[in-house]
């Protein structure tokens, strides 16, 4: 399945080429978790991730849809 | 370790010892107890009973990095309660290196008598008579001072906002590069500075001689143990020196909780041009610093230096609240203007959030569009003028709420709330409600619980726990000086661990497993509450405003569903 993703805080400085205001777009086997996609995209739990869909925060083992656009930040306690 | 007591009255200054029920206790939970015993909790705020106390953290002063804080206290003109508002900047370092623990002002001056504090290299206190700097501006006043008493002081001073004794006034302190862009800006600390007469405090930055550290070695390892924490947590080393505190921006946007058209929205139009991704862009472009050291002893370089587009100066540090309270809530997506309107608050000394939200609830009100730039720069321009309305602007949301008869103020105690919405993240809905301080981010931001999935933001359980817990490391960190973005890497066992054994290994005691932050964090809160309880306030005032409750906020269309037993319990030592 495709899923559109959006790299938020220093995550993007991974993906060479990365453009901010388009994005990306991947291509992950179906039944893939948010774990998944995390691992394709290289981001190491150590990084903090938090995957958002449609406002709301995903946990690891939650299944992507098809087509889904997610937004992947850094976590962070405040400002 | 003495205090330094000044009198405004008859312009006295007395060096005292540190008492024993203050041993082991600095920044907050010094400011905080030392009001609960001394201030008469029935009295006018802006008036000679009420005390403004300046105390660096307990570990201030010491070889532990990002301990440059100072906690500022007194009865709040604000919140009418007690209040304790912190600060970064060098003041902190620098009184902690002269073996300061906490200067206490006292009484009042007569009216239209102005004065400034020096404190030089050896420690040595004087009130110099501080006339001519009446209505300055506080750029141009720290200019002015670094010239008279050298570029090696820190500075903290107020503006107009504080000498017209406006409730949002802050008291603003100097940077490592000397500009007066760090503040103290919560609950009108720079009202009660101004009522007392007194203009600023000017510090040597050489002092020699701070407080004795008796076991060497084992703070040597319990600080490494700080510095381990601190360089492994990707937020304090990794998201902050990049963005700063401006990341939160995009997520808490996309979580739908980013208050913005005065609370009446979770999600900004054009916020994208205003995230902390797209500020950085914008620094870079133009030649700012997208990092830089705001504070002594800092590792973590979560400030910046926001530039125009010929590359010249305008604000340094752009934070996230200040882009939700002059972007998100008052609808404007340009960063200049954010960056122009942050400076003028600095100048004036006037607290970004509240002075932002109180902007958005006049246009709420009708008086402006959401969204006018011009009139947002003009409207906090008044408040420097001290004109009428201006005056009503600098008194903060609940003041402009009341002069146009607008019922959407988000405010608890009269303070603002800070940029998550109580409807998208219930859980800082009850830190707002429920911290002795009013509406207060810093008190317990529960975000982090969310981000890291601990925690469903929009389902009532746990949130009062988190809160309650936050809050309770919230207070014993910001009695240490710890700043806290390197607070944020030591919430676990072992970074409390690491906290006690620094207390212990700096003043030779023991102290029972927990102690840290448990025991110091609930005495703080305890003696706050108590106070707030003498001075008036009830269960009444830790509530939100009633629209939280009735009006749902989009996109998730949910409203504020905390019980008020529940918010009861959260601080029922």
């Amino acid at each position: 399945m495709k899923v559109k993703v959006k790299l938020y805080g220093t995550l993007s400085l991974q993906v060479p080429g990365y453009k901010p205001s388009q994005g990306m777009e991947v291509e992950i086997p179906d039944g893939a978790t948010v774990k998944d996609l995390l691992a394709y995209l290289e981001i190491l739990e150590t990084r903090g991730a938090a995957v958002i869909a449609n406002g709301r925060v995903l946990k690891a083992d939650d299944k992507m849809q098809d087509g889904v656009s997610v937004d992947v930040f850094q976590s962070m306690q405040g400002g | 370790m003495k205090f330094v007591r000044v009198n405004m009255t008859d312009k006295t200054i007395k060096i005292e010892d540190v008492s024993p029920e203050y041993a082991g206790l600095g920044g907050r939970g010094l400011t905080s107890i030392m009001i609960n015993n001394e201030v008469p909790p029935e009295c006018d705020p802006l008036g000679p009973e009420n005390k403004l106390i300046f105390a660096p953290g307990f570990l201030t002063g010491t070889s532990l990095v990002n301990t440059s804080r100072i906690s500022v206290g007194a009865k709040s003109p604000l919140t009418r309660g007690i209040k304790e508002s912190n600060a970064g900047g060098s003041i902190g370092a620098s009184l902690g290196h002269l073996g300061i623990t906490a200067i206490i002002v006292e009484g009042q001056a007569p009216d239209g008598d102005l004065s400034l504090l020096r404190v030089d290299a050896q420690g040595e206190a004087s009130l110099v008579p501080a006339q001519e700097y009446q209505g300055m501006r506080t750029y141009a006043l720290v200019e002015k001072l670094l010239a008279a008493y050298g570029e090696k002081s820190s500075v903290m001073c107020i503006g107009p906002a504080g000498e017209y004794r406006l409730a949002s006034a802050s008291i603003q302190s100097t940077d490592v590069d000397g500009r007066p862009c760090r503040a103290a800006g919560r609950g009108g600390m720079g009202a009660v500075m101004g009522a007392k007469g007194l203009k600023a405090l000017v510090v040597d930055q050489r002092g020699k001689n701070p407080d004795v550290i008796t076991d060497p070695q084992a703070f040597k390892e319990a600080a490494k143990a700080v510095v381990e924490a601190v360089k492994a947590d990707h937020m304090s080393a990794e998201v902050m020196p990049a963005l700063g505190t401006a990341a939160l921006v995009a997520p808490v946007n996309a979580m739908g909780a980013f208050p913005s058209y005065n609370a009446t929205k979770g999600q900004l139009d054009g916020w994208e041009k205003i995230s902390g991704e797209a500020m950085a862009e914008i620094i870079k472009e133009r030649g700012g610093n997208t990092t830089h050291r705001g504070c002594d002893q800092c590792m973590i370089h979560c400030s910046n230096e926001y530039v125009d587009k010929d590359g010249k100066f305008i604000t340094s540090s752009l934070e996230y609240e200040t882009i939700w309270s002059m972007g998100g809530m008052t609808g404007i997506t340009d960063l200049d203007v954010i960056a122009r309107l942050d400076n003028l608050c600095d100048d004036i000394g006037l607290d970004t959030m509240n002075t932002g939200v109180a902007v958005a609830v006049a246009m709420d009100a009708g008086y402006k569009k959401f969204g006018d730039a011009e009139a947002a720069i003009e409207m906090v321009e008044e408040i420097g003028r001290g004109t009428e309305f201006g005056r009503i602007l600098g008194n903060g949301p609940a003041a402009v709420g009341e002069h146009f008869n607008h019922p959407r103020v988000p405010v608890v105690k009269r303070q603002s709330i800070a940029a998550y919405d109580p409807r998208g993240m219930l859980g800082n809905g009850v830190t707002y409600a429920t911290s002795p301080m009013g509406a207060d981010h810093t008190a317990g931001n529960v975000v982090g619980a969310y981000l890291e999935k601990k925690l469903d933001p929009l389902n009532p359980e746990g949130q009062a726990e988190t809160s309650r817990f936050l809050q309770i490391a919230m207070a014993a960190f910001d009695c240490m000086g710890q700043c806290f973005m390197a607070s944020v890497a030591l919430l676990h066992p072992d970074g409390f661990g690491a906290f006690q054994k620094l207390i212990e290994a700096k003043t030779g005691a023991k102290f029972e497993d927990g102690y840290f932050p448990f025991g110091m964090g609930t005495r703080i809160l305890k003696a706050e509450k108590e106070f707030n309880r003498k001075a008036g306030l009830t269960k009444q005032d830790d509530r939100l405003p009633r629209f939280f409750y009735e009006e749902p906020l989009p996109p998730h269309n949910k409203v504020f569903v905390i019980s008020d037993q529940e918010l009861d319990g959260v601080l029922d030592f």
